[in-house]
């Protein structure tokens, strides 16, 4: 538990410094799909005590800037044995969705983000239990359940940030709540864990994922995307007419829609 | 900035490290929740109940010498037979009771494991016994919060015999 918050702590500070994302070429902005790896599902095995394994590979590719569909697909195998039963599954699942920035690049090379999003998830798994034992005063049973095909689907609310810390290279980090919407059914037991969701037993399941992603420069651009607007009135003394896009006085930063005309990169 | 989304992740973090330890909590033992009584307003001043067949002593479920007009009690039913039969003593008179019923077993927790789920589909008495009814034909480990007040079956003895 220590060494995985320490791992945990020395990531977020590796994450801190902006000097690292520096790029050779100042004059471009590059963008492109993002394809990762989830390092959470490593760390929930080694928590586990071997219990669960599986990897998870996270995708996003920008859109207008600030939007950022996703698709995560893995697998994760279970095998959780008790002295009362044997809990076996193992599966494949994919979510679809998108993230959000809530904030505003700041410049050409600002690729840092913190966003929100929303997922919906499907699984595919199968499960089985043996060894399951129970005793009373007329003596005791021992018997198992056969293997079965069971899905499952749900969504997420994400909350998290990326970062880059070496060029074409992100950090990441997303707490989700995952909210189950439907599960087949079975008479003797109820996954309590299911691929792509995790633990479902107690109320709602959080999960926390944290990945190192590579970005294919494939895009480029002179243009910082805008800040998608939000609702509510702007504070009158904000309202001067300068155009944030512009504070560093480059001429870069245009009005309209933002970081839609990408150049084929290189 | 920086400093928030770090105190941010650590609590995540933390919330996301908890569970609920590795004990069980919940029941995993099953009884049916039986009522006695003899028709006709009689007491019952002993009863006296066993498994069919077991003989051994600790075998015995219920010894009970108190005058009382209802008497309820949790019983056992048999994992692996489709029928669990008792001998019961009522007021020095013996009778046997075969209860009907089918089985699954059920998954309550990870740490708790599986446990009896029973529905009763009838029963079979010797001539003591005047009837059986049956309230509540699902028993699970739930059903003993029917006690006092409920029962998943009552067992009514004939008057002229007891």
């Amino acid at each position: 538990m220590v060494k995985i918050l320490v791992s945990i702590l020395v990531l977020l500070v590796i994450s801190s410094f902006p000097a690292l994302s520096q790029t050779k070429s100042e004059g471009w902005r590059y963008e492109g799909p993002r394809v990762g790896l989830d390092l959470s599902r490593f760390l929930l095995n080694s928590m586990q005590s071997g219990k669960t394994t599986g990897w998870e590979i996270q995708a996003d590719i920008p859109y207008k800037g600030n939007l950022f569909p996703t698709f995560e697909t893995g697998m994760q195998t279970m095998n959780d044995k008790h002295d009362l039963f044997h809990y076996k599954n193992s599966g494949n699942y994919a979510r679809v969705g998108i993230d959000m920035n809530l904030g505003k690049f700041e410049s050409l090379k600002d690729q840092d983000f913190v966003f929100i999003g929303a997922r919906l998830g499907y699984s595919l798994f199968n499960q089985q239990t043996e060894s399951i034992y129970n005793s009373n005063y007329w003596g005791s049973i021992t018997t198992s359940l056969p293997r079965r095909a069971m899905n499952a689907n749900w969504a997420e609310l994400v909350f998290g940030m990326k970062g880059e810390i070496f060029p074409n290279f992100f950090f990441g980090w997303s707490l989700r709540a995952k909210i189950l919407l439907a599960v087949t059914k079975d008479n003797h037991i109820k996954p309590y864990v299911i691929p792509g969701i995790g633990n479902t037993s107690g109320g709602t399941p959080f999960d926390f994922s944290v990945g190192i992603y590579y970005r294919f420069p494939i895009f480029k651009s002179k243009k910082i995307p805008k800040p998608i607007k939000m609702g509510g009135e702007k504070h009158p003394g904000l309202n001067n007419g300068t155009d944030t896009n512009d504070q560093n006085g480059s001429g870069r930063g245009q009005s309209g829609r933002s970081g839609q005309n990408y150049n084929r990169g290189n | 900035m920086r400093y928030s989304l770090v105190v941010i992740s650590l609590f995540a973090f933390t919330l996301w490290s908890c569970n609920n330890g590795n004990r069980c909590y919940d029941s995993v033992d099953t009884f049916m929740v039986t009522s006695f009584s003899i028709n006709g307003f009689k007491t019952i001043n002993s009863l006296v109940i066993k498994g069919l067949n077991r003989n051994d002593i600790g075998d015995t479920l219920v010894n009970n010498a108190l005058s009382t007009m209802t008497k309820t009690y949790n019983l056992p039913l048999s994992l692996t037979a489709d029928s669990t039969g008792f001998v019961l003593k009522t007021n020095g008179t013996t009778d046997t009771l075969f209860i009907r019923h089918t089985m699954n077993l059920v998954f309550v927790s990870r740490y708790c494991g599986f446990a009896p789920d029973y529905t009763l589909k009838g029963s079979r008495h010797t001539s003591g016994i005047d009837s059986v009814k049956i309230f509540h034909p699902k028993v699970n480990p739930l059903s003993i919060q029917l006690a006092p007040n409920g029962q998943n079956i009552s067992i009514y003895f004939s008057p002229a015999r007891h």
